[in-house]
């Protein structure tokens, strides 16, 4: 009897043991649920919670402060996610903190994160529904991703059929490759300079023409002598000025972009960089040119209507017989 | 000789006395027709030896007696009460009154000697104190002479030990009728005649008849009143020892050669 | 021809065990019932399991751990070993290696105790003397193998867990707080309760099948030795029978 008894004691201990032990276990597993204990309940809303599931944890600042209890469908676009927290986080969380959906690492389980704002707010209540953010949807993210990607693709095919265009275009290169076409450059450059000095003289020549006009000496200075007249030939003389100076300018450029054109063919034959550089410097060149072209042309007209215009036909014919005249001496 | 005069000779037998009765037991297993018409009437304070060869159904006619084996038909009664008809419970009271003892003991290995002769009291009747047990046990002990193995277990015992052992269990609870199943099969012969003596011993101190199975002679000659030939399931003869052995039948010499 | 006789045989073996269990339920529930023989067979089927149960739990724990851990730093998840580890002993490896160690110590004493007691008409006997064998032996060995090996897989549990803590300090440095604090994070009720709730199962397959295989075992020594032999390989393969079935019935109602 006694070993009977003595037996069963043993087996109560071992049975206990046992029982204390998965007490244990569901008391811990629950613990880490929210089963015990004071709880609050919040509540916030999302457009799409992307899988969460009841029993994810929620954190606050990173920290596990309870878990998610269910998820309602509200209406077609609204879903409403109840979180118990633990009861003592109430003194911390206020209601204008935002909550959003996270995962833990980057393969991990759904989590809910409470973020704080700076801003001063009462502290939260039971059934507070908390503002959410929408969350980072990798789905979307991904998306857009690919779309840039396509992006990048569709530019990078294009830049390589523009690499590949100059590499053919033997125009260009040619255009890169002949000395002529500084040289040509050059002559157009001295033949401005030769204009502008020529301008110079005729400024200087048409300021004495005027001189002796306003004098009065002239054969036809009394009956011009109109101030309408000179004011016209004023604005004249000045547009002519104008015209010089931006000629002065423009002839710089062309310096300027020749010394360029210049250094790009001794240094940089070849390479890619060198020719999308040298490409543009052409285009540059080309315009530079024409303007140049334009502008001296311009000038020309201008010398030749000067040239016919009424009032200097003589003045003309006087210079240019002393011109004949010095050229027979 | 034949079965009719058997039931013949036994006309003016008082019921009161009739502890167990058979009539026309048919037993079989599929095609083996074990049993085919077996009739036998016990009385108190007999011992009736059941002889045959093995395999011929002695162990099957105990097993039917005592309810651990359906016969399919004829009728077993204790107490008039049959034994086929009975329910659980109502088997359980007239096994109280019935002590078996098994060709192989079956002894509980995992219990004392004092559990095993406990076990049967305690299982018939609850009520016992613990005080009134320990008598009981020391008692049957005394009887069967081995008191001081009362804390031993039955591997540490000698196979007549165990066979004593076997015996007290089955009287403990003082039944009006034991059935013996071979009880000196696996004896030494000087074993075997103190387990005979042992019987018979029982048998005037506690007048109670039994029904003894076996093909031991020696057994067969100092336990029994009567003896009944078992043969192709049915009573082939009946008698005293002397009365038997004059027969001249073969087939009952050849169990006196 | 012969390939028929096996396959009737089988569905025949198959048919009386049911028939036997269904025998078991029905007894369960008619009194009397027998407390004591329960309580000590509890005894015998769960206390003395206990430290063999207890050192496999162990080194399982341990070896596991150790076994996982150089995938888990190729991986670069070392710190996970716990978790990993917690959840493998908890889902599978605690109840499943505890039923199987249980079948062989508990099924195979069972077949040959009941098988002995057959042969040597000890169950015949307990019926004479006024006992329901079948209540007296089968019902409180199954009962008790039954409550049993929840118990036993439970204690398993924690000592396999102990050892794994032991296997994670050989060559890394947790504390024992850390350590459980991070297998209970990985837990969850779902894991805890179908393991727990099929071992239920398992103890009754092992103590049903031992108690059928011993109860109906055929004459003479051999057969007790077969008895024993066929009652742990069955109850074997039917814990993994059932182990299957468990993890589909968790799978369909969403608990896995």
């Amino acid at each position: 009897m006694t070993k009977d008894f003595l037996n069963n004691i043993k087996l109560g201990v071992f049975i206990l043991a046992s029982l204390s032990f998965l007490i244990l276990l569901f008391y811990m597993i629950g613990k880490n649920r929210n089963f015990f204990g004071s709880n609050i309940k919040l509540k916030s809303r999302f457009e799409n919670v992307q899988g969460l599931k009841s029993g994810n944890n929620v954190r606050y600042a990173g920290i596990d402060i309870g878990t998610v209890e269910k998820i309602e469908v509200v209406n077609d676009t609204v879903l409403e996610v109840e979180m118990i927290i633990e009861n003592k986080m109430k003194k911390f969380i206020r209601n204008n903190s935002i909550v959003s959906i996270g995962t833990d690492g980057l393969v991990g389980n759904k989590v809910v994160n409470i973020t704080s704002t700076k801003q001063n707010a009462p502290l939260i209540k039971e059934n507070d529904i908390l503002s959410s953010r929408r969350p980072v949807d990798t789905d979307e993210m991904l998306r857009t991703f690919s779309k840039t990607n396509n992006d990048i693709s569709l530019i990078a095919k294009n830049l390589k059929k523009t690499t590949s265009d100059i590499n053919k275009s033997s125009g260009l290169w040619k255009l890169l490759n002949d000395n002529a076409i500084p040289e040509s450059i050059h002559s157009s450059l001295s033949n401005l300079h030769t204009a502008s000095e020529q301008i110079n003289k005729i400024i200087k020549n048409t300021n004495s023409i005027v001189d002796h006009i306003k004098s009065g000496n002239g054969p036809i200075g009394t009956v011009l002598y109109d101030t309408a007249f000179t004011q016209s030939i004023k604005n004249t003389l000045r547009d002519i000025n104008k015209l010089s100076n931006s000629a002065i300018t423009l002839s710089n450029e062309a310096k300027a972009t020749v010394d360029n054109i210049n250094d790009q063919l001794m240094n940089g034959k070849g390479t890619i960089n060198k020719l999308l550089k040298d490409s543009i410097t052409a285009e540059n060149i080309n315009i530079s040119i024409q303007n140049i072209k334009k502008g001296s042309d311009g000038f020309n007209l201008n010398m030749e209507a000067l040239k016919h215009s009424l009032l200097f036909r003589r003045y003309f014919k006087k210079i240019e017989k002393e011109n004949k005249c010095k050229s027979e001496n | 000789m034949s079965k009719n005069n058997q039931i013949d000779e036994l006309p003016n037998i008082k019921t009161e006395n009739k502890v167990l009765e058979i009539n026309h037991l048919y037993k079989s297993f599929g095609d083996n027709h074990v049993l085919v018409d077996f009739n036998l009437i016990l009385l108190r304070g007999q011992n009736i030896v059941v002889l045959g060869k093995s395999g011929s159904g002695k162990s099957v006619l105990i097993k039917c007696i005592i309810g651990l084996l359906k016969f399919n038909n004829g009728s077993i009664k204790i107490y008039d009460q049959e034994i086929g008809h009975l329910n659980a419970t109502a088997l359980d009271k007239i096994r109280a009154k019935v002590g078996f003892l098994f060709q192989s003991n079956a002894l509980y290995d995992s219990m004392t000697v004092r559990e095993n002769l406990e076990f049967p009291l305690r299982r018939h009747w609850i009520k016992l104190s613990q005080n009134k047990i320990n008598e009981m046990v020391v008692q049957a002990l005394t009887d069967v002479g081995l008191v001081h193995t009362i804390d031993m277990m039955p591997v540490e015992l000698s196979g007549g030990m165990r066979k004593r052992i076997a015996i007290a269990r089955t009287l403990i609870l003082k039944p009006d009728i034991i059935l013996y199943d071979e009880p000196t099969t696996g004896l030494d012969p000087i074993t075997g005649k103190e387990i005979i003596k042992l019987m018979v011993d029982i048998k005037t101190k506690y007048n109670t008849a039994s029904l003894i199975i076996s093909h031991d002679m020696n057994c067969v000659r100092s336990a029994s009143d009567l003896i009944i030939i078992l043969l192709e399931g049915r009573c082939y003869a009946k008698g005293k020892y002397e009365e038997l052995k004059s027969i001249n039948d073969p087939k009952v010499k050849q169990f006196f050669e | 021809m012969n390939n028929s006789v096996l396959v009737k045989s089988f569905f025949a073996e198959v048919g009386s065990l049911s028939r036997f269990s269904g025998k078991f339920l029905s007894m369960f529930f008619i009194p009397p019932y027998e407390i004591s023989a329960l309580f000590k067979q509890c005894y015998i089927i769960g206390y003395k399991s206990l430290p063999l149960v207890g050192l496999t739990g162990f080194i399982m724990g341990l070896v596991l751990t150790m076994q996982l851990r150089p995938f888990m730093i190729d991986y670069g998840v070392e710190s996970q070993l716990p978790a990993i580890v917690g959840i493998a002993i908890i889902r599978e490896i605690g109840p499943v290696i505890t039923a199987l160690i249980f079948a062989g110590k508990i099924g195979s004493s069972i077949g040959a105790e009941l098988g002995s007691m057959k042969v040597t008409e000890q169950i015949d006997a307990m019926e004479v003397s006024g006992t329901n064998p079948f209540k007296y032996l089968v019902v409180s060995r199954v009962l008790a193998a039954t409550f049993m090996l929840p118990v036993l897989a439970v204690l398993s549990d924690a000592i396999s867990l102990y050892g794994s803590y032991l296997g994670v300090n050989i060559k890394g440095d947790t504390s024992f707080h850390f350590f459980w604090t991070q297998v209970f994070d990985s837990l969850e009720f779902r894991d805890v309760l179908p393991a727990f709730i099929k071992t239920y199962f398992f103890g009754f397959a092992v103590g049903i099948i031992g108690c059928y295989k011993g109860y109906f075992s055929s004459k003479g020594t051999e057969g007790v030795g077969k008895s024993a032999n066929s009652a742990v390989v069955v109850s074997s393969i039917m814990i993994f029978i059932l182990d299957l079935l468990a993890v589909q019935i968790t799978d369909l109602l969403g608990f896995n």
